[in-house]
């Protein structure tokens, strides 16, 4: 799940006009992409699920109906995992939606400096993975590291990460952006005259800001929504806090019920569909909230926003608070795994002082017995990116044209709910999911052979990435308006080409960013790459755990920065390239902000 | 596909139905429209006038009949000629321009298939610029347009491609009243100027009226006129056609008597001691429900003194820019709209109304559902 799908949800979309020519076509496509979508996402996840009550049915006990196993997964340590997760979901949903609020409010509506700045900071927490905002932050508090050095008796606070605390602060880091966009968007559509009346009335600056906070209600809880969701499916923090925290939380409760021996899947697929109880009513809720009526405030009519003139004193420490905020959540877990990478000491402090040394940037490139150099899993990696990315967005695009489609037919209307429910299906779950299918002796020895290769990683990838990019894309497809390749097409232009002329510029820059957004998260992904990835072949995220497992911090760390470094650096180029080999005009959709 | 000289080309439609599942959205349409004419289609929301023209572009496909342009079947049973192969352009109704070229390179699309050289494209586009009257906004993106000069562009798009058929998909729609009336003129002569053969779609009749050599008024889907525009206001064949190219009133008819091979004089409700004289329509009856329509420029005011004509009370007047015109009650609920006059009378003035046969037609109010 991302937060891709929230940018779709509030896009406005009219649906273009078609063709029955095309119609036709699309229905008769409808059925591939119907097949494609039961191989990569249906059939996986509801035959898993279904082990849950028939473990017999896949060879996994000997009832074809039981509830037992929902007995298991509720009691003992995996039903603690249960409550835990559900628990620290809502508190990082509360703390997120606060600290959000907060943040868009002072971003979009005040004179605040560098508001620039911030929205960027957004971004970028967006782009990282909850395991490398978990081994930064572990780089910082570890005694003797970067805390130490700043004079922090951080034994205290180490210990506390180690657990509930930990959890919920590196969750509710990673799922501040999510709300803030959701929130942003609301404040930004909210003209000035609704604060205007209420210190019209009487009401004080905060009174106003009172008033005006029920309007945005509905965005509100869509923010709180999508945090839980988040919150509910992640497995990098579970994964890297792993057993050492003595905190079960579900989603690492289910990698263990597979990864014991002998693996209980019957479990797993309990623990799997409460997961996706879980998240999906959530994404639901929140699709249903911003396309809802409460956004009539959103109108034509709406005045511009006026932002609200601090004076220099508390402008400053406005800034200031923002700059110690973001240093928080971004600064230091970066901070952190940089100065631990660039020493080569156990510790960042010895008692000869600090030695800087690029050591770990050299031994990550040189295989030795005990850990794998980086430069193979790192390849690996980009090529599961390229092609992750490659695959997703072709896929996402013939999805985003049915869904933008006029037609309101019940195919439509089902792959709607189908890839918005699918979006909420946490990576772990695919993951599993994949496995239990692709290992299954029918489909191994009389089908295909995918189990561990890196083909059913790819599609267990895509599978992940496909339901939300397909949504972020309908909002660019359906704005365009059907006339202008009708117009192409009238004016002599032959079908491919009046794609290639037409829709096709209008849509570069959506593309590029789907495509950067499904690479660099692939580059990081770490559930579903750690369930499916080929013996030998690993890509870099699961490699970095390894370091990290075999007491190699400061190559971890050294690789957890090359990976951070080349998703934005890939991010960098591609968009640079875009600059450079795309005519002018091109350019200019995605910054004029309409097209029509 | 465009070509170097133009030849306008004649167009023919028969039988044209077009269903979206059970919606039938045209049915049994056939017209020829020849070459060099400009013809309007005329019809309200939903009378299929938007679909005939989509399919004429080849954007849509026919369920069932056959079209016709420059000889060639591009539409029918033998199957559908895509629209890139159908020698024609079109001016959208959102202009459809793209937004990521510039006004020269959107206005240069249509000739990017043809043969004609680099320098001869450039001069093509050079001229159409100077003609539309946008060559110092060539390198700007629609986006920097207004409406007005946007769909200048989309002119110059159309005319540009030296095609035989040009569409025009209620161009003005989307402008103010000024720009509107300007645009029409130029489009007028500049499309007659070009020699193409040209079909234009739109809902409002005063627009029709001034554009076109023939009007054809649809509804709901089906071609219920199709003649000069002239013959149209002077003789609309059925209550629809009258009531959508303009009425000032309709009154329903008390009495009817025959005085001629075209005329009849009326009774109405508002003045049963005089009898109106009026023009028999010669394609509806007037047995079941006759009513009078009389169209704005059948009235004439009078003052209150005068010894002919139907009373009256002034309610309403309004200045236009060369006279007044009013609103007339004329019975206890009936009324007179748009009725002009040289000189003011005042609201609650009374006066006398008179009635000219020729602008006054008898006809049943209700028709049959088509």
């Amino acid at each position: 799940m991302t937060v891709d799908t929230l940018f779709s949800e509030i896009t406005p979309s009219a649906p273009p006009r078609q063709s029955m020519a095309r119609l036709r076509r699309v229905r008769w496509s409808g059925l591939a992409v119907w097949a494609v979508l039961l191989v990569l996402i249906i059939i996986p996840v509801v035959t898993f699920v279904v082990a849950a009550i028939s473990p017999r049915l896949f060879h996994q006990g000997t009832s074809y109906f039981t509830l037992s196993n929902i007995a298991t997964a509720f009691s003992g340590y995996t039903g603690r995992g249960i409550v835990d997760s559900l628990w620290v979901s809502t508190l990082v949903g509360v703390f997120a939606v606060s600290f959000a609020t907060a943040i868009a409010w002072i971003v979009h509506r005040t004179n605040v400096y560098g508001r620039r700045v911030w929205s960027g900071a957004m971004w970028l927490l967006l782009l990282i993975p909850t395991w490398m905002m978990t081994l930064g932050w572990i780089d910082v508090l570890q005694p003797g590291e970067l805390a130490s050095a700043l004079g922090v008796h951080s034994l205290f606070f180490y210990h506390m990460f180690f657990g509930a605390s930990g959890i919920v602060f590196v969750l509710s880091s990673a799922s501040l952006p999510f709300s803030y966009f959701v929130i942003s968007v609301a404040l930004r559509g909210l003209g000035s005259e609704f604060e205007d009346a209420a210190r019209v009335h009487g009401a004080s600056r905060w009174g106003a800001i009172r008033a005006v906070l029920p309007i945005i209600a509905p965005a509100l809880l869509s923010a709180f929504a999508i945090s839980f969701a988040e919150a509910m499916s992640d497995f990098g923090t579970a994964f890297t806090l792993g057993s050492s925290s003595h905190f079960p939380i579900a989603t690492y409760t289910l990698f263990n019920a597979i990864y014991a021996f002998p693996a209980n899947f019957p479990v797993a697929a309990v623990i799997a569909a409460v997961l996706i109880l879980c998240t999906v009513p959530p994404v639901f809720l929140q699709s249903r909230v911003m396309r809802g009526r409460s956004y009539a405030v959103l109108g034509g009519r709406t005045r511009a926003v006026r932002r609200q003139e601090f004076s220099p004193f508390t402008r400053v420490l406005v800034t200031a608070a923002l700059g110690v905020l973001m240093l928080i959540v971004l600064g230091l877990p970066i901070l952190g795994a940089v100065t631990s990478s660039l020493t080569n000491t156990s510790s960042f402090v010895t008692p000869t002082g600090i030695h800087w040394t690029l050591q770990a940037f050299k031994d990550v490139f040189v295989s030795l017995p005990s850990y794998t150099s980086l430069g193979p899993p790192l390849w690996v990696s980009n090529q599961l990116g390229l092609v992750v990315a490659t695959g997703t967005i072709i896929l996402g695009f013939v999805l985003a044209r049915r869904l933008a489609a006029r037609t309101s037919g019940a195919s439509q209307r089902v792959m709607d709910v189908f890839l918005l429910g699918s979006i909420a299906i946490p990576g772990i779950v695919l993951g599993v999911g994949y496995i239990f299918l692709y290992d299954q002796r029918f489909l191994t020895e009389h089908v295909i052979n995918l189990y561990e290769t890196m083909p059913l990683l790819m599609m267990g990838l895509i599978a992940s990435s496909v339901p939300s990019q397909a949504r972020l894309l309908t909002g660019p497809v359906a704005q365009i308006q059907s006339s202008l390749s009708e117009a192409a097409r009238v004016h002599g232009a032959s079908r491919w080409r009046a794609f290639g002329t037409t829709a096709l510029p209008l849509l570069s820059r959506a593309l590029v960013w789907a495509w950067l957004i499904t690479f660099t998260k692939t580059l990081s992904e770490l559930a579903i790459a750690q369930i499916l990835y080929q013996p030998g072949r690993e890509p870099a995220s699961v490699v970095i755990q390894t370091y990290l497992g075999t007491n190699f911090a400061s190559v971890g760390s050294a690789a957890t920065v090359i990976t951070l470094v080349e998703m934005l650096g890939v991010i960098g180029v591609v968009l640079l390239l875009f600059r450079l080999l795309t005519p002018a005009g091109w350019r200019r959709i995605g910054e004029v902000g309409t097209i029509s | 596909m465009t070509q170097s000289l133009r030849q306008p080309s004649r167009v023919q439609i028969t039988d044209l139905r077009k269903d979206y599942g059970t919606k039938v959205a045209l049915s049994g349409v056939s017209l020829v429209v020849e070459p060099g004419t400009f013809t309007v289609l005329l019809g309200p929301s939903g009378s299929g006038k938007t679909t005939l023209l989509r399919c004429l572009a080849g954007i849509e496909q026919p369920t069932s009949g056959t079209i016709t342009i420059a000889d060639k079947v591009v539409a029918g049973p033998a199957g559908n000629v895509g629209p890139e192969r159908r020698n024609l352009s079109m001016v959208f109704q959102d202009y459809a321009l793209w937004p990521h070229l510039t006004v020269r390179r959107n206005i240069a699309f249509p000739l990017k298939s043809s043969t004609l050289s680099k320098v001869e494209r450039a001069s093509r586009v050079g001229d159409m610029l100077e003609r539309v009257g946008i060559a110092h906004l060539a390198d700007r993106y629609p986006n920097e347009l207004s409406g007005g000069e946007q769909q200048r562009v989309a002119l110059a798009r159309a005319l540009c491609a030296h095609v035989g058929l040009v569409l025009f998909d209620e161009p003005l729609s989307n402008l103010d009243a000024d720009r509107r009336d300007q645009l029409r003129i130029e489009i007028a002569t500049l499309t007659r100027d070009a020699g193409v053969t040209a079909v234009y779609i739109t809902h409002d009749q005063s627009e029709a009226f001034a554009l076109a050599d023939r009007v054809g008024v649809l509804r709901n889907g089906e071609l219920v006129q199709y003649t000069r525009p002239e013959k149209i206001y002077r003789h609309p064949k059925s209550a629809f056609v009258a009531r959508f190219t303009g009425v000032a009133g309709e009154f329903p008819v008390t009495r009817v008597r025959e005085v001629g091979e075209k005329r009849v004089e009326v009774q109405l409700p508002f003045a049963p001691h005089m009898f109106i004289e009026a023009t028999k329509s010669e394609n509806s009856p007037y047995d079941k429900d006759p009513h009078l329509f009389v169209r704005a420029a059948g009235v004439t005011l009078h003052a209150a003194t005068s010894p002919e004509g139907a009373s009256g009370v002034i309610r309403d007047v309004a200045y236009n820019g060369r006279g007044y015109e009013h609103v007339v009650e004329v019975g206890a609920k009936e009324s007179l709209t748009k009725v002009y006059s040289a000189d003011r009378f005042e609201r609650g003035d009374c006066v006398k109304v008179l009635f000219d046969p020729v602008s006054c037609f008898v006809m049943n109010a209700q028709e049959e559902e088509v």
